[in-house]
Protein backbone atom coordinates (compact mmCIF):
# COMPACT_ATOMS: atom_id res chain seq x y z
CA UNK A 1 0.00 0.00 0.00
CA UNK A 2 1.25 3.31 -1.14
CA UNK A 3 0.69 5.70 1.54
CA UNK A 4 1.15 8.98 0.71
CA UNK A 5 -0.96 8.21 -2.80
CA UNK A 6 -3.72 6.99 -0.51
CA UNK A 7 -3.58 10.58 1.53
CA UNK A 8 -3.81 12.31 -1.67
CA UNK A 9 -6.66 10.44 -2.73
CA UNK A 10 -8.22 10.74 0.71
CA UNK A 11 -8.19 14.21 0.57
CA UNK A 12 -9.54 14.84 -3.15
CA UNK A 13 -12.39 12.58 -2.68
CA UNK A 14 -13.25 14.66 0.78
CA UNK A 15 -13.28 17.38 -0.83
CA UNK A 16 -14.97 16.12 -3.61
CA UNK A 17 -17.92 14.74 -1.58
CA UNK A 18 -18.68 17.63 -0.04
CA UNK A 19 -17.86 20.44 -3.20
CA UNK A 20 -20.83 21.91 -5.06
CA UNK A 21 -19.56 19.97 -7.98
CA UNK A 22 -21.32 16.83 -6.57
CA UNK A 23 -24.49 19.12 -6.43
CA UNK A 24 -24.68 17.94 -10.61
CA UNK A 25 -25.50 14.58 -9.27
CA UNK A 26 -27.96 15.19 -6.61
CA UNK A 27 -31.61 13.96 -6.77
CA UNK A 28 -34.86 15.59 -5.57
CA UNK A 29 -35.40 17.77 -3.18
CA UNK A 30 -33.79 16.43 -0.50
CA UNK A 31 -30.33 16.76 -2.60
CA UNK A 32 -29.65 12.78 -2.62
CA UNK A 33 -25.78 12.38 -3.24
CA UNK A 34 -23.92 9.18 -3.53
CA UNK A 35 -21.22 8.45 -0.93
CA UNK A 36 -17.83 8.22 -2.40
CA UNK A 37 -16.55 7.48 0.70
CA UNK A 38 -18.84 4.96 1.54
CA UNK A 39 -17.79 3.31 -1.98
CA UNK A 40 -14.21 3.39 -1.57
CA UNK A 41 -14.22 1.76 2.00
CA UNK A 42 -16.02 -1.20 0.74
CA UNK A 43 -13.14 -1.35 -2.25
CA UNK A 44 -10.74 -1.22 0.00
CA UNK A 45 -12.35 -3.63 2.38
CA UNK A 46 -12.75 -6.10 -0.40
CA UNK A 47 -9.23 -5.79 -1.42
CA UNK A 48 -6.60 -4.95 0.97
CA UNK A 49 -5.49 -7.51 3.66
CA UNK A 50 -7.25 -7.17 6.85
CA UNK A 51 -4.34 -5.01 8.68
CA UNK A 52 -4.99 -2.63 5.84
CA UNK A 53 -8.36 -2.29 5.55
CA UNK A 54 -8.49 -1.42 9.59
CA UNK A 55 -6.16 1.74 8.86
CA UNK A 56 -7.77 2.13 5.81
CA UNK A 57 -11.19 2.20 7.68
CA UNK A 58 -10.55 4.44 10.16
CA UNK A 59 -9.01 7.19 7.68
CA UNK A 60 -12.07 7.14 5.44
CA UNK A 61 -14.20 7.38 8.54
CA UNK A 62 -11.97 10.43 9.58
CA UNK A 63 -12.38 12.05 6.31
CA UNK A 64 -15.88 11.47 6.38
CA UNK A 65 -15.93 13.58 9.85
CA UNK A 66 -13.95 16.04 8.22
CA UNK A 67 -16.30 16.72 5.54
CA UNK A 68 -19.22 16.70 8.12
CA UNK A 69 -19.81 19.26 11.33
CA UNK A 70 -18.69 16.57 14.04
CA UNK A 71 -15.75 14.83 14.47
CA UNK A 72 -16.09 11.01 15.53
CA UNK A 73 -19.13 9.19 14.54
CA UNK A 74 -18.39 8.12 11.54
CA UNK A 75 -14.56 7.53 12.36
CA UNK A 76 -15.91 4.79 14.77
CA UNK A 77 -18.51 3.48 12.44
CA UNK A 78 -16.38 3.40 9.37
CA UNK A 79 -13.57 1.82 11.54
CA UNK A 80 -15.58 -0.62 12.57
CA UNK A 81 -17.64 -1.42 9.66
CA UNK A 82 -14.80 -1.74 7.54
CA UNK A 83 -12.77 -3.69 9.66
CA UNK A 84 -16.32 -6.23 9.74
CA UNK A 85 -16.43 -6.59 6.12
CA UNK A 86 -12.58 -7.35 6.00
CA UNK A 87 -13.42 -9.89 8.13
CA UNK A 88 -16.93 -11.16 6.22
CA UNK A 89 -15.11 -10.95 2.79
CA UNK A 90 -12.89 -14.79 4.41
CA UNK A 91 -16.42 -16.19 4.50
CA UNK A 92 -17.98 -14.70 1.26
CA UNK A 93 -15.48 -13.45 -1.29
CA UNK A 94 -17.76 -10.49 -2.43
CA UNK A 95 -16.15 -11.30 -5.73
CA UNK A 96 -18.83 -10.28 -8.58
CA UNK A 97 -20.00 -6.14 -8.66
CA UNK A 98 -23.24 -7.33 -7.68
CA UNK A 99 -22.04 -8.66 -4.68
CA UNK A 100 -19.94 -5.48 -4.02
CA UNK A 101 -22.76 -3.40 -4.72
CA UNK A 102 -25.11 -5.28 -2.35
CA UNK A 103 -21.88 -5.03 -0.06
CA UNK A 104 -22.17 -0.84 -0.54
CA UNK A 105 -25.71 -0.82 0.30
CA UNK A 106 -25.65 -2.72 3.31
CA UNK A 107 -22.57 -0.88 4.90
CA UNK A 108 -23.90 2.33 3.82
CA UNK A 109 -27.08 1.76 6.16
CA UNK A 110 -24.64 0.45 8.88
CA UNK A 111 -22.72 2.91 8.80
CA UNK A 112 -25.30 6.00 8.89
CA UNK A 113 -27.21 4.37 11.40
CA UNK A 114 -23.99 3.66 13.97
CA UNK A 115 -22.98 7.29 13.20
CA UNK A 116 -26.58 8.72 13.76
CA UNK A 117 -26.57 7.14 17.33
CA UNK A 118 -23.14 8.28 17.71
CA UNK A 119 -23.67 11.91 16.20
CA UNK A 120 -27.12 11.72 18.97
CA UNK A 121 -24.54 11.41 22.19
CA UNK A 122 -22.09 14.05 20.92
CA UNK A 123 -24.01 16.32 19.08
CA UNK A 124 -28.05 15.54 18.99
CA UNK A 125 -28.82 19.25 17.41
CA UNK A 126 -26.58 17.57 14.20
CA UNK A 127 -29.18 14.96 13.92
CA UNK A 128 -31.54 15.42 10.67
CA UNK A 129 -30.97 12.76 8.62
CA UNK A 130 -34.22 10.35 8.20
CA UNK A 131 -34.30 6.84 7.38
CA UNK A 132 -35.12 7.41 3.85
CA UNK A 133 -32.48 9.32 3.46
CA UNK A 134 -30.22 7.25 4.78
CA UNK A 135 -31.84 4.49 2.66
CA UNK A 136 -31.65 6.37 -0.43
CA UNK A 137 -28.06 7.41 -0.46
CA UNK A 138 -26.92 3.93 0.50
CA UNK A 139 -28.95 2.85 -2.85
CA UNK A 140 -27.48 5.81 -4.80
CA UNK A 141 -24.09 4.67 -3.92
CA UNK A 142 -24.82 1.01 -4.48
CA UNK A 143 -25.91 1.63 -8.01
CA UNK A 144 -23.03 4.03 -8.89
CA UNK A 145 -20.76 1.54 -7.78
CA UNK A 146 -21.84 -0.22 -11.50
CA UNK A 147 -20.27 2.77 -12.84
CA UNK A 148 -17.24 3.78 -11.05
CA UNK A 149 -15.76 0.51 -10.12
CA UNK A 150 -13.51 0.20 -13.11
CA UNK A 151 -12.07 3.67 -12.27
CA UNK A 152 -11.76 3.25 -8.70
CA UNK A 153 -10.09 -0.63 -9.52
CA UNK A 154 -7.38 1.59 -11.05
CA UNK A 155 -7.04 4.02 -8.71
CA UNK A 156 -6.74 1.14 -6.71
CA UNK A 157 -4.00 -0.67 -7.99
CA UNK A 158 -2.29 2.81 -8.71
CA UNK A 159 -1.96 2.64 -4.80
CA UNK A 160 -0.77 -0.83 -4.92
CA UNK A 161 -4.17 -2.38 -4.16
CA UNK A 162 -6.19 -5.53 -4.85
CA UNK A 163 -3.25 -7.37 -7.37
CA UNK A 164 -3.24 -10.63 -5.36
CA UNK A 165 -6.12 -9.98 -3.30
CA UNK A 166 -8.30 -12.74 -4.90
CA UNK A 167 -5.16 -14.42 -6.30
CA UNK A 168 -2.31 -17.00 -3.81
CA UNK A 169 -1.43 -14.70 -0.71
CA UNK A 170 -1.29 -11.45 0.02
CA UNK A 171 1.14 -10.37 2.28
CA UNK A 172 3.17 -12.14 5.46
CA UNK A 173 1.15 -9.78 8.26
CA UNK A 174 -0.17 -11.57 11.24
CA UNK B 1 22.24 -1.60 14.36
CA UNK B 2 18.85 -2.09 12.86
CA UNK B 3 15.98 -0.09 13.82
CA UNK B 4 13.26 -2.28 15.36
CA UNK B 5 9.78 -0.98 13.59
CA UNK B 6 6.72 -0.71 15.52
CA UNK B 7 3.87 -2.67 14.24
CA UNK B 8 0.91 -3.41 16.56
CA UNK B 9 -1.30 -6.30 16.37
CA UNK B 10 -4.66 -6.12 14.19
CA UNK B 11 -6.78 -6.20 17.69
CA UNK B 12 -4.98 -4.10 19.13
CA UNK B 13 -4.48 -1.72 16.50
CA UNK B 14 -8.49 -1.97 15.86
CA UNK B 15 -8.74 -1.55 19.87
CA UNK B 16 -6.48 1.60 20.13
CA UNK B 17 -8.04 3.34 16.68
CA UNK B 18 -11.67 2.39 18.32
CA UNK B 19 -10.40 4.23 21.54
CA UNK B 20 -8.99 7.35 19.67
CA UNK B 21 -12.44 7.21 18.22
CA UNK B 22 -14.45 7.44 21.40
CA UNK B 23 -12.06 10.23 22.51
CA UNK B 24 -12.97 12.01 19.58
CA UNK B 25 -16.61 11.86 20.32
CA UNK B 26 -16.12 12.78 23.98
CA UNK B 27 -14.41 15.70 23.17
CA UNK B 28 -16.47 19.15 23.02
CA UNK B 29 -18.00 19.96 20.40
CA UNK B 30 -16.79 23.68 20.59
CA UNK B 31 -13.26 22.32 19.95
CA UNK B 32 -13.31 19.54 17.55
CA UNK B 33 -15.78 21.93 15.12
CA UNK B 34 -12.28 23.97 14.77
CA UNK B 35 -11.16 20.91 12.96
CA UNK B 36 -14.48 20.90 10.72
CA UNK B 37 -13.89 24.69 10.22
CA UNK B 38 -10.50 24.47 9.02
CA UNK B 39 -10.96 21.85 6.77
CA UNK B 40 -13.26 24.31 4.93
CA UNK B 41 -11.09 27.32 5.13
CA UNK B 42 -8.68 25.20 3.72
CA UNK B 43 -10.45 23.74 0.91
CA UNK B 44 -12.97 26.39 0.41
CA UNK B 45 -11.82 27.29 -2.89
CA UNK B 46 -12.14 23.67 -4.32
CA UNK B 47 -15.36 23.50 -2.53
CA UNK B 48 -17.54 25.78 -4.79
CA UNK B 49 -16.33 24.70 -7.91
CA UNK B 50 -19.12 23.87 -10.25
CA UNK B 51 -21.79 25.88 -8.22
CA UNK B 52 -22.60 27.80 -10.78
CA UNK B 53 -22.56 25.08 -13.30
CA UNK B 54 -25.19 22.78 -10.74
CA UNK B 55 -27.47 25.57 -10.32
CA UNK B 56 -27.66 25.73 -13.84
CA UNK B 57 -27.91 22.57 -14.31
CA UNK B 58 -30.75 22.39 -11.94
CA UNK B 59 -32.29 25.38 -13.51
CA UNK B 60 -32.80 23.66 -17.35
CA UNK B 61 -33.96 20.48 -16.17
CA UNK B 62 -36.89 22.73 -14.37
CA UNK B 63 -39.97 23.20 -17.17
CA UNK B 64 -40.69 26.90 -14.68
CA UNK B 65 -37.42 27.48 -16.84
CA UNK B 66 -38.03 26.19 -20.01
CA UNK B 67 -39.49 29.10 -22.64
CA UNK B 68 -40.06 29.83 -25.92
CA UNK B 69 -37.26 30.57 -28.02
CA UNK B 70 -39.05 34.34 -29.31
CA UNK B 71 -39.03 34.75 -25.33
CA UNK B 72 -35.37 33.32 -25.32
CA UNK B 73 -34.39 35.88 -28.00
CA UNK B 74 -36.35 38.65 -26.12
CA UNK B 75 -34.89 37.79 -22.66
CA UNK B 76 -31.09 37.07 -23.88
CA UNK B 77 -31.20 41.12 -25.40
CA UNK B 78 -32.61 42.55 -22.42
CA UNK B 79 -30.09 40.96 -20.46
CA UNK B 80 -26.90 41.90 -22.77
CA UNK B 81 -28.20 45.54 -22.10
CA UNK B 82 -28.55 44.63 -18.17
CA UNK B 83 -25.21 43.31 -18.20
CA UNK B 84 -23.18 46.29 -19.02
CA UNK B 85 -25.07 48.18 -16.41
CA UNK B 86 -24.70 45.47 -13.58
CA UNK B 87 -21.00 45.11 -13.97
CA UNK B 88 -20.94 48.57 -13.30
CA UNK B 89 -22.81 48.55 -10.77
CA UNK B 90 -21.54 45.26 -9.36
CA UNK B 91 -17.97 46.91 -8.75
CA UNK B 92 -19.66 49.90 -6.61
CA UNK B 93 -21.29 47.43 -4.52
CA UNK B 94 -17.77 45.52 -3.89
CA UNK B 95 -16.64 48.74 -2.93
CA UNK B 96 -18.94 49.40 -0.74
CA UNK B 97 -19.32 46.16 0.83
CA UNK B 98 -15.40 45.94 1.49
CA UNK B 99 -16.22 49.03 3.69
CA UNK B 100 -19.17 47.47 5.60
CA UNK B 101 -17.26 43.86 6.19
CA UNK B 102 -14.25 45.34 7.99
CA UNK B 103 -16.38 47.80 9.83
CA UNK B 104 -19.92 47.09 9.98
CA UNK B 105 -22.29 50.12 10.67
CA UNK B 106 -23.35 50.08 13.95
CA UNK B 107 -26.33 51.57 14.20
CA UNK B 108 -27.58 48.60 11.33
CA UNK B 109 -25.48 45.75 13.23
CA UNK B 110 -25.20 43.98 10.19
CA UNK B 111 -22.23 41.63 9.17
CA UNK B 112 -22.37 41.24 5.63
CA UNK B 113 -21.01 37.74 4.72
CA UNK B 114 -20.32 34.97 1.39
CA UNK B 115 -21.50 31.83 1.47
CA UNK B 116 -18.74 29.42 0.95
CA UNK B 117 -20.56 25.95 1.13
CA UNK B 118 -24.06 24.97 1.17
CA UNK B 119 -25.25 21.71 2.75
CA UNK B 120 -28.24 20.59 2.77
CA UNK B 121 -30.00 22.80 4.91
CA UNK B 122 -27.44 24.53 6.20
CA UNK B 123 -24.61 26.32 5.15
CA UNK B 124 -20.95 28.12 5.84
CA UNK B 125 -20.57 31.82 5.91
CA UNK B 126 -16.90 33.65 5.89
CA UNK B 127 -17.34 35.40 9.11
CA UNK B 128 -16.75 34.09 12.42
CA UNK B 129 -16.34 35.48 16.08
CA UNK B 130 -13.77 37.67 14.97
CA UNK B 131 -16.48 39.90 13.81
CA UNK B 132 -18.54 39.10 16.68
CA UNK B 133 -20.89 36.36 15.47
CA UNK B 134 -22.22 34.24 18.30
CA UNK B 135 -24.48 31.00 18.26
CA UNK B 136 -28.31 31.90 17.87
CA UNK B 137 -27.94 34.99 16.31
CA UNK B 138 -30.23 36.03 13.46
CA UNK B 139 -28.66 35.16 9.60
CA UNK B 140 -30.74 37.22 6.57
CA UNK B 141 -30.86 36.78 2.96
CA UNK B 142 -33.14 38.23 0.81
CA UNK B 143 -34.20 40.88 2.94
CA UNK B 144 -35.99 38.01 5.20
CA UNK B 145 -34.54 35.98 7.95
CA UNK B 146 -33.52 32.40 6.65
CA UNK B 147 -31.94 31.02 9.72
CA UNK B 148 -29.39 31.21 12.58
CA UNK B 149 -25.91 30.61 13.56
CA UNK B 150 -25.14 27.44 14.62
CA UNK B 151 -21.66 27.23 15.47
CA UNK B 152 -19.08 30.13 15.14
CA UNK B 153 -15.43 30.06 15.04
CA UNK B 154 -12.88 32.57 14.44
CA UNK B 155 -12.96 33.22 10.59
CA UNK B 156 -15.95 31.39 9.41
CA UNK B 157 -19.44 29.91 10.79
CA UNK B 158 -22.43 27.32 10.06
CA UNK B 159 -25.95 28.47 10.11
CA UNK B 160 -28.75 26.12 10.36
CA UNK B 161 -31.48 27.28 7.55
CA UNK B 162 -35.12 27.79 9.22
CA UNK B 163 -36.18 24.38 7.11
CA UNK B 164 -33.56 22.43 9.12
CA UNK B 165 -35.01 20.47 11.69
CA UNK B 166 -32.76 21.88 13.64
CA UNK B 167 -33.44 25.24 13.61
CA UNK B 168 -36.20 26.37 16.11
CA UNK B 169 -37.40 30.11 16.20
CA UNK B 170 -40.34 31.86 17.62
CA UNK B 171 -42.52 33.57 15.68
CA UNK B 172 -45.40 36.19 15.42
CA UNK B 173 -48.23 35.22 12.56
CA UNK B 174 -49.75 38.15 11.07
CA UNK B 175 -53.61 38.45 10.66
CA UNK B 176 -54.83 41.53 9.28
CA UNK B 177 -58.10 40.40 9.17
CA UNK B 178 -58.34 40.48 13.38
CA UNK B 179 -55.67 43.43 12.91
CA UNK B 180 -53.46 40.43 15.38
CA UNK B 181 -50.64 38.86 15.66
CA UNK B 182 -50.35 35.55 16.95
CA UNK B 183 -47.35 33.46 18.72
CA UNK B 184 -45.91 30.23 18.43
CA UNK B 185 -42.59 28.24 17.32
CA UNK B 186 -41.25 27.11 13.84
CA UNK B 187 -39.35 24.49 13.13
CA UNK B 188 -38.02 23.19 9.53
CA UNK B 189 -39.26 20.18 8.28
CA UNK B 190 -35.97 18.77 6.40
CA UNK B 191 -37.83 19.13 2.90
CA UNK B 192 -37.35 22.84 1.53
CA UNK B 193 -40.44 23.70 4.14
CA UNK B 194 -41.13 24.90 8.27
CA UNK B 195 -43.98 23.86 10.52
CA UNK B 196 -45.49 25.94 13.40
CA UNK B 197 -46.21 24.20 16.44
CA UNK B 198 -48.82 24.14 18.41
CA UNK B 199 -50.89 26.60 17.27
CA UNK B 200 -54.33 26.10 19.31
CA UNK B 201 -57.15 26.22 16.73
CA UNK B 202 -59.18 28.70 18.44
CA UNK B 203 -56.76 31.35 16.77
CA UNK B 204 -58.33 32.15 13.28
CA UNK B 205 -55.20 31.61 11.00
CA UNK B 206 -55.68 31.03 7.29
CA UNK B 207 -53.13 30.05 4.23
CA UNK B 208 -51.07 33.15 3.27
CA UNK B 209 -50.94 35.11 6.01
CA UNK B 210 -47.11 36.44 6.87
CA UNK B 211 -44.95 34.83 9.55
CA UNK B 212 -42.33 37.01 10.97
CA UNK B 213 -39.49 36.25 13.39
CA UNK B 214 -40.54 37.61 16.90
CA UNK B 215 -38.13 39.77 18.49
CA UNK B 216 -35.73 38.43 21.02
CA UNK B 217 -33.32 39.88 23.80
CA UNK B 218 -30.27 40.32 22.29
CA UNK B 219 -30.45 38.97 19.14
CA UNK B 220 -33.45 40.75 16.66
CA UNK B 221 -34.94 44.22 18.08
CA UNK B 222 -37.93 44.26 15.66
CA UNK B 223 -39.88 41.30 13.55
CA UNK B 224 -38.15 40.16 10.33
CA UNK B 225 -40.30 38.43 7.28
CA UNK B 226 -39.92 34.68 7.84
CA UNK B 227 -42.65 33.16 4.99
CA UNK B 228 -45.71 33.03 4.46
CA UNK B 229 -48.30 30.29 5.31
CA UNK B 230 -48.74 27.82 2.03
CA UNK B 231 -51.08 25.71 4.27
CA UNK B 232 -52.90 25.60 7.24
CA UNK B 233 -55.08 22.21 7.99
CA UNK B 234 -56.20 20.77 10.96
CA UNK B 235 -53.49 18.42 12.80
CA UNK B 236 -54.83 15.33 11.90
CA UNK B 237 -53.37 13.61 14.92
CA UNK B 238 -54.71 16.21 17.16
CA UNK B 239 -57.52 17.57 16.04
CA UNK B 240 -57.42 20.91 18.23
CA UNK B 241 -54.59 21.93 16.85
CA UNK B 242 -53.53 23.58 13.54
CA UNK B 243 -50.74 22.07 11.33
CA UNK B 244 -49.13 25.18 9.35
CA UNK B 245 -46.91 24.70 6.89
CA UNK B 246 -44.34 27.83 6.03
CA UNK B 247 -42.72 28.58 2.90
CA UNK B 248 -40.12 30.80 3.21
CA UNK B 249 -39.29 33.86 1.70
CA UNK B 250 -36.40 33.28 -0.27
CA UNK B 251 -34.79 30.99 -2.57
CA UNK B 252 -31.74 29.05 -1.43
CA UNK B 253 -30.02 28.57 -4.26
CA UNK B 254 -30.60 32.27 -5.49
CA UNK B 255 -28.57 33.67 -2.27
CA UNK B 256 -24.55 33.60 -2.36
CA UNK B 257 -24.46 37.11 0.43
CA UNK B 258 -26.28 37.17 3.39
CA UNK B 259 -26.35 39.86 6.38
CA UNK B 260 -25.75 38.69 10.20
CA UNK B 261 -27.95 40.65 12.47
CA UNK B 262 -25.33 41.22 15.47
CA UNK B 263 -26.88 43.69 18.11
CA UNK B 264 -24.34 46.18 19.99
CA UNK B 265 -23.65 45.71 23.36
CA UNK B 266 -25.12 48.59 24.42
CA UNK B 267 -28.29 47.67 22.45
CA UNK B 268 -28.95 44.64 24.06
Amino acid sequence: MKWWRFTFVVILVAVLQVSAAMNVLSLTNLRIKPDVLLILLVYFAVYCDVYDAVIISFALGFAADMTGMVLGPHFISYGIIGTAIAHIRKLILLKTTRQQAAAVFITGIAVAIIALVLTQIKAPQMTKTGLFEITAVAAYSAILWFLVKWPVTKIGKWLGVGAHRFGLKTDGRV
Amino acid sequence: MARSRFKPSKLTLLVGLVLMGFILLLIPQDITSKLNFAFIDIFGFFLNIGSSAAYQQNSQNDPLFSVSRQEYNKLQAAYENLQEKVSEQEKQIEQLSRVRMTEPDPAAGLVLAKIVNRRQNEFIINRGSADGLVKGQYVLGDNAVIGCIEQASADISSVKLITSSACKLHVKISAPDVNSYFNGTIQGDDKNRAKILNVPKKYKIKDGYYVYAAPKTGFLLSPRIIGKISKCVVDETRPLLWDITVKPAYEFDDITDVAVIVIKQELK
